[in-house]
């Protein structure tokens, strides 16, 4: 047991473990060029395109309610009711790739770059 | 241990748990790392301790009991989901990883703790139906680094005060 307590070399091999998937994975998402688009999901669905050179804000609601603001060319859920509110805490971005999510309410914030497969969206 | 010992222990540290995981939220870690779901994990101190303390069986039922106490305290449905899949593949790879007896404590809990986060990733890209959820993930295993690493000082720390107080292994 005493042994089992004190650090030894083999805890390096489990350090080294994670933080070589930390770099691999962090390869993976590397943005990809200018971030144009923030797309907003809604439960797995696309609900709106919102471009990041323009100041804008919505309001998401369901069950809870997410305000989400384009300011600067940067996107952040700015309020939110959800316990916790985690997606506000995630602060302002702008890095292709990178997404703002809103578990509770199942919102999803996809930062996207240059041209999509979407033409437009209705509704 | 006798079993009404381990009954007692088992009981006092769900409580344990449960308290720790609800102390947790008014932590305001994330004004230092702005990442969803960035936590100290302390509540994993518990499920160490026990997974060393007592038997695997015990450390999987006080994880059960903190994750759906916790759900009735206010972590909701979503909250349930990615505590459960990260507290059950937190739990698995610590147990693997102790049993292979390559890594002391910092080890086991250095892994679990990115087993957590990873677990939770993945509940939350099947409840977002999103791949690009994942790319948190790097960030979130380069905090659990050092959130392991500070756990299992923790229960180092509370194993030797135990064995002093004669509460040893069974």
């Amino acid at each position: 047991m005493e042994k089992q307590l004190r650090f030894r070399k083999g805890d390096l091999l489990a350090a080294a473990l994670v933080l070589l998937a930390a770099i691999l994975l962090f390869l993976c998402f590397l943005p990809r060029g200018e971030a144009a688009y923030a797309e907003v999901y809604l439960h797995g669905e696309l609900i709106q395109r919102l471009p990041l050179d323009r100041d804008s804000e919505i309001t998401v609601c369901d069950g809870y309610t997410n305000t989400v603001t384009v300011s600067g060319g940067k996107i952040a859920v700015t309020a939110s009711d959800c316990p916790g509110a985690d997606c506000v805490g995630c602060g302002w971005s702008s890095t292709p790739g990178r997404s703002i999510v809103c578990l509770p309410n199942g919102l999803e914030i996809r930062i996207v770059s240059g041209q999509s497969d979407v033409d437009f969206v209705v509704g | 241990m006798t079993k009404t010992k381990q009954l007692a222990l088992c009981a006092l540290m769900t409580a344990l748990a449960l308290a720790l995981s609800y102390a947790e939220r008014f932590l305001p870690l994330q004004l230092l790392i702005p990442l969803p779901g960035v936590k100290l994990g302390l509540a994993n101190v518990v499920t160490l301790v026990a997974l060393y303390l007592l038997k695997k069986r015990h450390a999987l039922v006080i994880l059960l009991l903190r994750c759906f106490l916790g759900a009735v305290f206010g972590g909701g449905i979503s909250g349930l989901a990615m505590s459960l899949t990260g507290g059950l593949l937190a739990l698995g790879v610590m147990v693997l990883s102790r049993k292979s007896k390559l890594f002391s404590i910092y080890g086991v809990s250095i892994l679990g703790a990115a087993c957590h986060n990873t677990g939770q990733i993945l509940a939350a890209m099947v409840l977002m139906n999103s791949v690009y959820v994942a790319a948190y993930l790097p960030y979130l295993l380069l905090v659990a680094l050092v959130t392991g690493s500070l756990t299992a000082c923790a229960c180092a720390g509370v194993l030797k005060i135990l064995k002093n107080a004669s509460i040893s292994p069974s």
